[in-house]
């Protein structure tokens, strides 16, 4: 174990040099994130103008605005992508090398995970304060509320990263995962309160919504960031939410891992 | 003009014979798209599940401008955005050349040779949605109501194909250029809602700087034939005079991109 911190720095420092090296790229792919929820806030901030009360979701035009700033970040540190990559790796066999190293490929795939998030927080910072001095929500979060949204922040991204990883290990059955990968992005956007906060969603959705993992990876970080979650109570079943869906998510990453390992060697002949 | 419908046709063709292997991937792209119309509905209904109006936009004037959506998205993928992609492709191996010793006009050759016949499921969807929220709206749509649809949204095709070709002829100065289709990509994201919804000065860059207004809001906002969407009634005549302009300025570029290609061997 003593060599696995070593292992880690030094996947993290090759996959950060090969980010640098597709800065344009990486760029373009982060702007997506700024692009998405400034698109959204727009236009439920205009839909709030539409109600009856002035409200959706019970949030005013200021309470769009925080929720949607909040989104914004939790969108970018949350980010998961193996579903796209895998079916890629095993098509093409880059995965045998990885397969043979006396470190599991998945810490590979995490170390560039975090190295996409160093690289980008260049371009995405000023953005997000290019959002912030034009839109200027004004957050009434206490310091308390901002404290337990950090560790939500990084549960909702383990959570998401295991899930989208376990999801993505149905590549070594079906090699064309595309359709896959589109549809865990759909029920993250639509279930994960990224369309519209949870609070918003039509019945059926908000049940489904309800009894899914993906409102703990996004809008429950953001709620917080937001000061939406008003009480200590309310934080920590919701910390303790994250954290039964982390544990069960890696059972089952493992389950599958292993099953899909076994299948591997039939498929890289 | 035989000759440029004739090559069309071969080229469509053989596109429709490889395609044809893989008959798996038909089906499971066809019931995408029957997904990303449903999911794009299941939004609308969010929406006004919370409110009543979107910028003086109801659900059935919401579920038009879905089904046009649908329309642009799934029809610029027919032709549009795979030729232009091997354009790039083309402009960067320095295979271009094979595309310019050809005796046809190489503007309608580098348009032509890819065709992803599949996605015309997402214009019969797209047309059916369209057509579904307008008929709520009102039971009489007119005849003028459904042709100045159709000219706008001829008009949207040809203002998207003008935009595409400068872009990919921007390849031929900055030769990794792909990245622009998420460029592309990411402003047209803005096109899934009313322009109305933004400030006024947004509004004003969408319709003409980038003409996103002309491309999803005004075909939409045509087909309702209501004035409480928005869009100006001399909509159309803007927009044709946007696609010729477009057209022209962009046939300009592409001929003078061409001299500043200097092929394989460079």
């Amino acid at each position: 174990m003593s060599g696995f911190p070593r292992a880690f720095a030094a996947m993290l420092r090759v996959n950060i040099a090969n980010m640098i090296q597709y800065r344009a790229e990486i760029l373009l792919w982060s702007v997506w994130g700024i692009v998405n929820p400034t698109v959204l806030y727009v236009m439920w901030a205009s839909a709030a103008g539409g109600s009856d009360d002035g409200t959706v979701a019970g949030l005013d035009r200021n309470g769009v605005a925080t929720y949607y700033f909040s989104i914004m970040i939790v969108g970018h540190v949350t980010a998961a992508w193996d579903v796209y990559e895998m079916s890629y790796l095993v098509r093409k066999g880059s995965l045998s090398p990885q397969l043979l190293r006396p470190i599991l490929p998945i810490w590979n795939s995490i170390t560039g995970n975090l190295a996409y998030k160093i690289t980008t927080m260049m371009f995405v910072l000023p953005m997000w304060a290019v959002f912030f001095f034009i839109v200027r929500p004004h957050f009434s979060t206490q310091p308390w509320q901002f404290g337990l949204a950090a560790v939500a922040l990084v549960l909702g991204a383990v959570l998401n990263y295991m899930m989208c990883y376990t999801v993505a290990l149905i590549a070594f059955w079906a090699t064309k995962l595309d359709a896959v990968g589109e549809i865990y992005f759909g029920l993250c956007m639509m279930l994960g309160g990224r369309v519209a906060p949870i609070a918003g969603l039509p019945p059926v959705v908000s049940e489904l919504a309800a009894v899914l993992p993906f409102q703990w990876m996004f809008a429950f970080p953001a709620e917080l960031l937001a000061g939406i979650v008003t009480t200590p109570q309310e934080a920590m079943a919701g910390l303790g939410m994250q954290a039964a869906w982390v544990a069960l998510t890696i059972i089952l990453f493992n389950v599958v891992w292993r099953a899909a390992i076994r299948r591997y060697s039939a498929v890289s002949g | 003009m035989r000759r440029a419908i004739q090559l069309i046709l071969l080229y469509a063709r053989v596109s429709v014979q490889n395609f044809a292997a893989y008959r798996f991937d038909f089906f499971m792209r066809l019931f995408m798209s029957f997904v990303q119309l449903g999911a794009e509905l299941v939004i609308v209904y969010t929406i006004f599940f919370n409110t009543k109006s979107l910028a003086g936009w109801r659900w059935q004037h919401m579920v038009v401008l879905v089904g046009v959506y649908r329309i642009v998205a799934g029809g610029i993928r027919i032709y549009i955005v795979p030729n232009m992609r091997a354009v790039l492709e083309d402009i960067r191996e320095g295979t271009l050349d094979f595309v310019l010793l050809k005796p046809v006009n190489s503007q309608l050759l580098v348009s032509i040779r890819e065709f992803v016949f599949w996605r015309f499921t997402d214009i019969v969807l797209g047309l059916s949605a369209a057509a579904y929220g307008a008929y709520k709206l009102s039971v009489h749509v007119t005849w003028v109501q459904v042709t100045t649809f159709a000219f706008m949204l001829a008009a949207a095709f040809a203002i998207i194909y003008a935009l595409w070709l400068a872009l990919a002829t921007l390849g031929f100065w900055f030769i990794r250029v792909q990245n622009i289709e998420m460029v592309f990509w990411n402003v047209f994201e803005a096109g899934r809602y009313p322009v109305m919804i933004y400030p006024s000065w947004v509004q004003w860059s969408l319709t003409f700087l980038i003409p996103l207004a002309f491309i999803t809001t005004f075909p939409a906002g045509m087909l309702t034939g209501d004035s409480a969407t928005g869009v100006p009634l001399h909509a159309p005549l803007l927009a044709g005079g946007m696609a010729v302009v477009s057209l022209l300025a962009s046939h300009w570029f592409w001929r003078y991109g061409l001299k500043h290609y200097s092929g394989a061997s460079a």
